[in-house]
């Protein structure tokens, strides 16, 4: 398809771009070995330092309990979501109401987070002064990554249902399953790798975010994005932030690439079976 | 008989309501109070005066859009216009820069075994998923004053010898492509993976030169991959917050940055309401209008709920 | 009588047949449309191998779906075994489906595929597992237990989706067009697997397709479905032979049909000349006869004596193989199709341009309505 001329061309221009994005995280690896005060060469100083540091250690269990917290939430309002608007939304209604929930749905996914992050500061600190409950902190902080999370939970829960033999259904039914053991039986099982990748990328955005944990966050809840942005404010980049920045690279890495590993094995597998198998 | 027939089909209808609405009931009520409401108070701060601390107070008031097109008590400032089309630029040129690299990034992925695809793809989207400061940041160690590139940068005279290439507009579009070039690869990836090669085999009898195939044979095909990615990168990228803040210093403020001041260091809520409006409305209109010329394209429906 | 039957009298009366269908008036309205199944009216014998056929569209599947009870009727009754299924839902009927795209789930490997109904009804994995076996082995899947769905070849799907059926001991089963997605050779020996699998087990088999071939081949008896009415129900033989309508006439194999107005007790004028019919006229407008009834002549051997016997020449020819179907034009302009068998083709077959001789007995001839 591609003529080989081409082809080498398009090697020559990718893998140094391949390159290029990993740069920047490669230096701030690099810098987290910086030598030690009135030392030469690498050192694994900084990380020593960082162990050391009680805010930091503070930071990752917030933003642990942040990201596994509002992550368990959104799986289960997300998954619901995406489930009932798969299988119970008439599918000749019209009009405005019938399309409300795409319109709910998709209005996370496309407002820029500085909006959201400010809207939803605007919105607890309005709550907070009123009612008194729901003071910036790490509750509120949950309650706006919950909100960014479910669409993309129900977004790819809703995506593995739509992608299946709507028969399966009438299959279970008509096999003695009634509602509750369809559900258990067939629906948790067939969407559950839907469900574990829903749950994953919700912590992959609670980590990732800042912008809308940084609007939501109060003084008591710096979370490590936070915690990081505000080291680098107040006094530039250091040895030790380089050692938090390569942490979190690294945790993110290699959880990606071992959970994208597990699954295309299992998907692999599959394949690789039913190909041998069609003659 | 048919009487009881309709009620039939609308109780079964009834229920299947009550279904639908147990189930995505508790996401979208929660989406419709801890989002929709607060964006639409948000949206509302803008008509409102402000006091001495910022906060919004009655009497409604038009003031905060007045300060948006640059009035104030001193007279017209240029300021903010010049904030918003130095956004409007960044975030162009950084969808640009990121198409440009995205194209031959997608065409050597499938050039690839089909095997070896995914694992491409993955490690193009990983970056994206660290944290946005950290990877951020990371680029004012490759661009900061005493970086190699701005070594390199000096010597070639476009920067003065004490200030590298970040902080500034050239790290803030570098930093915005970098975020977002995902959001581009991965919707051209999936138009171009669908790419009808037979054309291109008929094309090859038709054009000359491969610049010519590629354009009349390939590209247009790419198209409504290419434009989801320009909505996907650019609507983001002009209102971003963290890249502009780490990586622009004081001579690149962005809209972003200038709304977020009105909510933090200086608070004038109204104002910062009124900005909001404008930058959305700004992002509605490049929404609206892609969506046209996606639609007059012809570009393929993407898999919606 | 009425006086001396008690309750328990009642209860211990012969109950209908374990299988038999009884369908009383159904009709089925989706929203904002023509009735899909409209004042349907059917008795499915218990063990019998039934089909529903007709185009699609015509109501056929919805009246399946119906039976297994997925959709509601929105007036008439079921009664399956007797038993009105008004309010008994699709998980409590004996009834099973195999459907059209299998429906196998994904998560299970075949046993567990085949397993399901069992465990959902409760069936401890002895005895499931003892069933599961047995029902494998006689479908000879049983070296593919461990295999997902998704390693299976198409008439390996099916099976296993029969076997999932079948495994439940069902009342009835239903088969929604299973072999539709079969190429021609796997689908000639499911087709007599299945039959085999009936007849052996005894159960009630309502079969849907759109394939008059397929519906020829199987059925004991076959209802002719079009836009949500039966048209004609009964044995093959009897609709083949005897349709009651120019739908099921022409739906169900080939035939020459023209309109007729009575000319005396048994003749009729028809637009290629007076035709003699031994069947009673009646008022009847419209005549039909299938090809194969039609005898062929080269027109200077042609019995002289018989009646209808009409002249042409040879305008097409198709060569089937065992069979060779021709279009014979007739004096008068139109045509008349015949199929001639190939026992002796290289003595007895026609080129285009022939000039031949139609016979149409008088006993071949059928009247239908419009």
């Amino acid at each position: 398809m591609i003529p080989r001329g081409v082809r080498y061309a398009l090697s020559g221009i990718s893998w140094p771009l391949y390159a290029l994005l990993y740069t920047p995280l490669a230096l701030v690896a690099y810098y987290s070995f910086a030598p030690a005060p009135n030392e030469a060469g690498h050192s694994l100083h900084a990380y020593n330092v960082l162990l050391h540091d009680g805010a930091a250690f503070t930071a990752l269990r917030r933003s642990l309990i942040l990201a596994i917290g509002s992550a368990i939430t959104s799986t289960a309002l997300g998954t619901l979501l995406g489930y009932g608007l798969c299988r119970f939304r008439s599918p000749n209604a019209k009009g405005v109401l019938a399309h409300l929930p795409s319109l709910i749905i998709y209005t996370p996914i496309i407002m820029p987070s500085l909006v959201f992050g400010i809207s939803e500061l605007i919105f607890f600190n309005l709550v907070h002064n009123a009612t008194g409950f729901l003071s910036a902190g790490l509750e509120t902080m949950i309650i706006a990554h919950i909100t960014f999370q479910v669409p993309y939970v129900a977004l790819t829960v809703y995506a593995r249902l739509a992608g299946l033999d709507p028969y399966l259904f009438d299959a279970a039914n008509d096999l003695y399953a009634n509602g509750l053991k369809s559900f258990l039986y067939l629906i948790i099982p067939v969407v559950q790798p839907a469900i574990i990748g829903g749950f994953l990328l919700g912590i992959t955005l609670s980590i990732d975010d800042f912008t809308i944990s940084f609007f939501t966050a109060g003084p008591g809840s710096v979370t490590l994005p936070i915690y990081i942005y505000g080291a680098i404010a107040r006094k530039g980049i250091s040895p030790e932030i380089n050692a938090l920045g390569t942490l979190m690279i690294g945790t993110i890495i290699t959880l990606a690439l071992v959970h994208f590993f597990i699954t295309r094995h299992r998907d692999r597998a599959g394949q690789f079976a039913a190909r041998g198998n069609i003659t | 008989m048919s009487a009881t027939a309709q009620t039939e089909q609308e109780i079964e209808a009834g229920r299947q309501r009550l279904r639908l609405w147990v189930t995505s009931g508790p996401g979208l009520v929660w989406i419709m109070i801890f989002l929709l409401i607060p964006s639409a108070v948000l949206l509302g701060i803008a008509f409102f005066s402000a006091d001495d601390y910022g906060a919004p107070v009655l009497p409604f008031s038009v003031q905060p859009f007045q300060q948006v097109a640059g009035y104030s008590l001193l007279g017209w400032d240029p300021g903010n216009i010049t904030i918003f089309l130095r956004s409007l630029g960044q975030a162009g040129i950084a969808t640009l820069v990121s198409a440009a690299l995205s194209y031959p990034l997608v065409f050597f992925i499938l050039s690839r075994p089909e095997a070896l695809r995914p694992l491409l793809l993955l490690f193009i989207v990983l970056p994206s998923w660290t944290n946005q400061v950290v990877r951020t940041y990371a680029w004012l160690e490759l661009l900061g004053p005493n970086a190699p590139v701005s070594w390199v940068a000096h010597l070639l005279h476009a920067v003065p010898p004490d200030l590298g290439l970040a902080p500034g507009s050239f790290a803030v579009t570098t930093g915005l492509a970098y975020n977002y070039l995902p959001y581009m690869i991965v919707p051209l990836y999936a138009s171009a993976e669908k790419l009808d090669w037979t054309l291109v085999e008929a094309g090859r009898d038709l054009y000359a030169s491969g610049v010519r195939l590629f354009w009349h044979a390939v590209f247009p095909q790419t198209l409504p991959g290419l434009l989801s990615g320009i909505i996907f990168v650019a609507i983001p990228a002009f209102g971003d917050y963290v890249v502009p803040q780490l990586l622009g210093g004081d001579k690149a403020l962005m809209i972003g940055s200038l709304i977020a001041n009105q909510f933090t260091e200086t608070p004038d809520w109204p104002y910062g309401a009124a900005l909001t409006i404008i930058m959305l409305v700004f992002t509605g209109m490049g929404l609206v209008g892609f969506r046209i010329l996606t639609r007059k394209l012809g570009g393929a429906e993407e898999a919606t709920i | 009588m009425s006086a001396s039957a008690s309750p328990a009298a009642a209860a211990a009366a012969p109950s209908p047949k374990r299988g038999a269908i009884s369908i009383r008036g159904i009709t089925r309205i989706f929203a904002g449309s023509v009735p899909a199944v409209d004042h349907v009216d059917l008795e499915i014998h218990a063990g019998e191998f039934f089909t529903l056929l007709g185009p699609s569209g015509c109501g056929k599947t919805t009246l399946l779906r119906m039976i297994a009870g997925f959709e509601t009727p929105d007036e008439g009754k079921i009664l399956i075994s007797g038993r009105d299924m008004e309010d008994v839902p699709a998980h409590k009927r004996a009834v099973n489906t195999v459907f059209q795209s299998y429906a196998l789930f994904p998560h299970l490997n075949v046993e567990q595929n085949i397993g399901f109904g069992l465990r959902m009804k409760g069936v401890k994995t002895p005895e499931r597992k003892k069933r599961v076996d047995a029902i494998m082995e006689m479908l000879q899947i049983g070296q593919f237990a461990t295999r997902s769905a998704a390693q299976l070849s198409g008439g390996q799907r099916q099976r296993v989706a029969l076997a999932r059926a079948l495994v439940n001991e069902p009342e009835v089963v239903l088969l929604d067009e299973p072999l539709s997605a079969l190429d021609a050779k796997l689908r000639n020996e499911l087709q007599i697997e299945l039959l085999r699998m009936q007849k052996r087990l005894g159960m009630t088999f309502i079969f849907v397709t759109h394939d008059q071939h397929e519906a020829l081949v199987m059925s004991d008896r076959i209802g002719v479905m079009s836009k949500g009415k039966l048209e004609q129900v009964g044995p093959v033989l009897d609709v083949y032979e005897k349709p009651k309508n120019v739908f099921v006439a022409e739906f169900l194999g080939l035939s020459n049909i023209w309109p007729i107005t009575s000319s005396g007790a048994h003749s009729a004028a028809s637009p290629i000349g007076e035709l003699s019919i031994d069947a009673p006229l009646n008022g009847a407008n419209m005549a039909m006869i299938r090809p194969e009834k039609i005898w062929i002549y080269n027109d200077t051997a042609a019995p002289k004596d018989r009646a209808n016997l009409f002249f042409g020449t040879v305008r097409e020819a198709i060569y089937m193989g065992a069979a060779t179907q021709y279009r014979i034009e007739l004096a008068g302009g139109h045509s008349v199709l015949a199929f001639d068998t190939n026992n002796q083709a290289t003595e007895r077959s026609w080129r285009p341009g022939e000039k031949v001789a139609v016979e149409l007995k008088p006993d071949n001839i059928m009247l239908i309505s419009p």
